[in-house]
């Protein structure tokens, strides 16, 4: 029997990790029980376990069987913990890894919680934990508290409570143990992590109750979710990791759980993707609203409305959890995964001029009062000032949806969701949502915009709206106009643009993004929010049996969890980029509605 | 000194503070909005949760003002300059325990650095020296405190 999936100098395919969290962070699994990522207290902190981005130094929570085996995972039902089994010659062995959820007891700042039971046989387990605090960067001291083996550096605290997990022993800066899985038998091991307070050591009765109501919780959670199209088992695995990605402190939600997990292997496309995107916020809201989440909806949108508070009417492209927008850019000291330099932590695009967020934001707003949700005076002041805003910036140009490195350009994209940006403000005035006074000049602005749209972003000879005005190059993103209905999706040169995008950028199921220079080395692979964004075009321009093929397909390509990551390599099928991504579920979301509406 | 002279003191003072701290958020220099935070622990409603914010704002702007003349009293002295020391020490308070720890643990509408995911919460937490509002929230909270207590040391010690 063969290990379930070799690492290659150390490192798994990105495909072979699943997520767990607990609405404040998220850790990374992997199918041979290695959590090979975990920043902590936040989604956005530095990382305990970073083996990901370096495995020699990055530490990480090791716990497999001693002998070959075979691997099989799977969530269990409706739930974000995860259960890994391992087959072995000699008997199988259940793990099953929750990061479990604050309640009323006095628990743990955070708590992951990994727990093994005897299947059958006899199966002699294997642990190592090697906390390596700050992305590695912090020496950890390693002692003793009652017994129980902790790690403390400044203001944090690791302690491992190990029940029935054999004795642990402090070997090369990490804890480790031994001890036989028998049919019937539980062990259990609990990390339990301290910030700015004394650590908690549970006891294994507080440690199973929490756990019986972690997965009680995001049941619950799961069975108020209303889809009930045929593609049910993917919506709600995409709402579950969507939910991982939220930030329930502050109701905000990251577009990944990771930074730096290449677009490109060996390349220097390694983003932190810790942050909010405005350009994710439509496709949020009506993902919320979709799948019953009223609560959600209201809590990310009055997020939304506080973090641009300070900056407003300017908008930054993206905002950090907690709503500031300070990002910058560094590179840690790490090899990188696979040798993928440089790891950043920070992003740089913060300070970009992205037109298209405007967009987002009016389109979010008006998805949001839509469905009946209130829009107070201060805020509507401010929705207004965003609308005005564009007026007086749209000719500029910009670095785009795709945060081009390069000079700024005109890019379509950006100018069409300016002209949405408009059409709502002018919808939300006309209903009284927000100030009026301006509607006019929103009106005769929004028609220049399109006007340039239609006399400079569009190519005759390509039959397609380009990727920037005065281009013969495609962009994916444009494929977006019909999703935020910057035009009726019937009408005649949007339905060009889908068949001309699907001609030049499509590959099988994988869509590119763009071709063409964006300022950086490399090139990278197909971008998964694209190919369900093709499908979702295709489904609102009367192409509903493309559609669906093409969404099986897509189906088709999650890791055995139900999870995608950013990019995948259309040669290979690995998975690339950040992960998970929630731009990927969030569009698999959408076109599953959209394939339920055109069928309707 | 007088008791009046501190409630007279308490209602001034917390017109100037909360008008303050609304002119800051208007210049961009927070999004705190104690008012508006006050009122969300009762309702969902924006424009009511401000209204009622207000009202809660100027009754805990009076108690304080009581709490300060008690302890003027215990020390026979109040004045414009012990005023404004007490409102420095209170916009500390206000910005490291009050805000930051307090208010997250009895709001039912704000997070906290503890909230999970089986809890949704409408307002961000503040965090330490509430700089999830912005990075000047403290420098205009404190000083906002200041002008408090300076007015209410000096109407205390004004009144008969």
């Amino acid at each position: 029997m063969q290990l379930h999936r070799s690492r290659i100098e150390g490192f798994m395919p990105i495909r072979e990790y699943a997520a767990i969290g607990d609405g404040r962070t998220v850790a990374l699994v992997a199918s041979d029980g290695s959590v090979d990522w975990l920043p902590l207290p936040d989604l956005d902190s530095a990382s305990v376990f970073a083996f990901v981005l370096d495995s020699e130094q990055g530490g990480r929570f090791q716990l497999e069987p001693t002998v070959p085996y075979e691997a099989q995972r799977r969530y269990l039902p409706d739930t974000n913990v995860l259960e890994t089994t391992f087959r072995t010659g000699v008997g199988t062995v259940r793990v099953t890894d929750a990061m479990t959820l604050p309640d009323e007891s006095v628990h743990p700042f955070r708590e992951l919680q990994r727990r093994v039971e005897g299947v059958s046989g006899r199966v002699a387990m294997r642990w190592r934990v090697e906390p390596r605090f700050g992305y590695a960067q912090t020496r950890a001291r390693f002692g003793r508290r009652l017994g129980v083996p902790v790690a403390t550096t400044g203001h944090d605290a690791l302690a491992l409570c190990a029940f029935g997990a054999g004795k642990s022993e402090l070997r090369a800066e990490g804890w480790e143990g031994m001890f036989e899985a028998v049919e019937a038998s539980t062990a259990l091991l609990a990390l339990s992590f301290a910030h700015q307070e004394p650590l908690v050591l549970p006891q294994r009765a507080d440690l199973d109750r929490r756990f019986e109501q972690t997965c009680a919780d995001w049941r619950r959670w799961t069975t108020h979710r209303n889809y009930a199209g045929p593609f049910r088992e993917a919506v709600l695995r995409s709402a579950l990791a969507l939910k991982l990605l939220v930030f329930a402190p502050s109701a905000a939600i990251a577009a990944a759980a990771t930074t730096a997990l290449p677009e490109e292997i060996g390349g220097e496309r390694n983003w932190d993707y810790r942050f909010s995107w405005i350009r994710d916020s439509a496709f949020t809201i009506d993902a919320f609203l979709q799948l019953g989440c009223p609560a959600e909806a209201q809590a990310y949108f009055w997020w939304l409305m506080h973090a641009t508070q300070l900056s407003a009417p300017r908008l930054h492209p993206l905002y950090r959890l907690d709503g500031s927008t300070h990002a910058q850019e560094r590179s840690l000291p790490l090899s990188g995964y696979l040798g993928s330099r440089p790891v950043n932590v920070g992003n740089g695009a913060t300070d970009q001029l992205q037109l298209d967020t405007y967009g987002e934001l009016l389109q979010t707003a008006w998805l949001y009062s839509r469905s009946g949700n209130r829009i107070d005076r201060d805020i509507g002041r401010r929705l207004a000032g965003f609308a005005d805003h564009v007026c007086a910036t749209w000719r500029q140009p910009d670095s785009g949806i795709w945060e081009v490195r390069g000079e700024p350009v005109h890019f379509t994209q950006s100018k069409m969701m300016c002209a949405v940006a408009l059409e709502r403000a002018a919808q939300l005035a006309e209903q009284d949502l927000i100030p009026r006074r301006h509607l006019a000049r929103w009106r005769t602005e929004g028609e220049e915009v399109r006007a340039f749209v239609e006399t400079r972003c569009w190519s005759e000879h390509k039959r397609s709206y380009v990727r920037f005005a005065g281009a013969e190059e495609l962009d994916a993103s444009v494929l977006l106009a019909v999703l935020h209905r910057y035009e009726d999706p019937r009408n005649e040169r949007l339905g060009a643009t889908v068949a001309a995008i699907g001609r030049e950028l499509r590959d099988g199921p994988f869509v590119h993004r763009y071709t063409g220079e964006d300022g950086l080395r490399g090139s990278e692979g197909a971008f998964l929010a694209c190919s369900f964004w093709l499908a979702e075009a295709l489904a609102r321009t009367g192409r509903a049996e493309e559609a669906n093929e093409l969404f099986d397909e897509l189906i088709s390509l999650a890791n055995d969890v139900g999870l995608y990551s950013e990019e995948i390599d259309p040669a290979s099928g690995a998975f690339l980029g950040n992960m998970p991504q929630g731009l990927s579920h969030l569009a698999l979301i959408s076109t599953a509605v959209a394939l339920a509406e055109a069928e309707a | 000194m007088s008791i009046w002279g501190a409630l007279a003191g308490g209602f001034v003072g917390t017109l100037v503070l909360t008008t303050a701290m609304r002119s800051a958020n208007e210049l961009k220099l927070t999004r705190i909005d104690l008012p508006f935070l006050l009122g969300t622990a009762f309702t969902t409603n924006r424009t009511r949760a401000k209204a009622l914010g207000y009202l809660l704002h100027f009754a805990f702007g009076l108690l304080f003002a009581l709490g300060y003349y008690g302890i003027f009293l215990a020390i026979d002295h109040a004045g414009w300059w012990l005023g404004a020391a007490f409102g420095g020490v209170h916009g500390l308070f206000a910005s490291t325990a009050l805000v930051n720890v307090l208010l997250p643990l009895v709001h039912p509408r704000m997070g906290s650095p503890l909230s999970g995911a089986n809890t949704i919460t409408l307002l961000e937490p503040p965090g330490f020296l509430m700089r999830n509002y912005g990075p000047q929230t403290a420098l205009v909270t404190v000083l906002g405190h200041i002008a408090y207590g300076a007015i209410v040391g000096g109407f205390t010690a004004l009144a008969p």
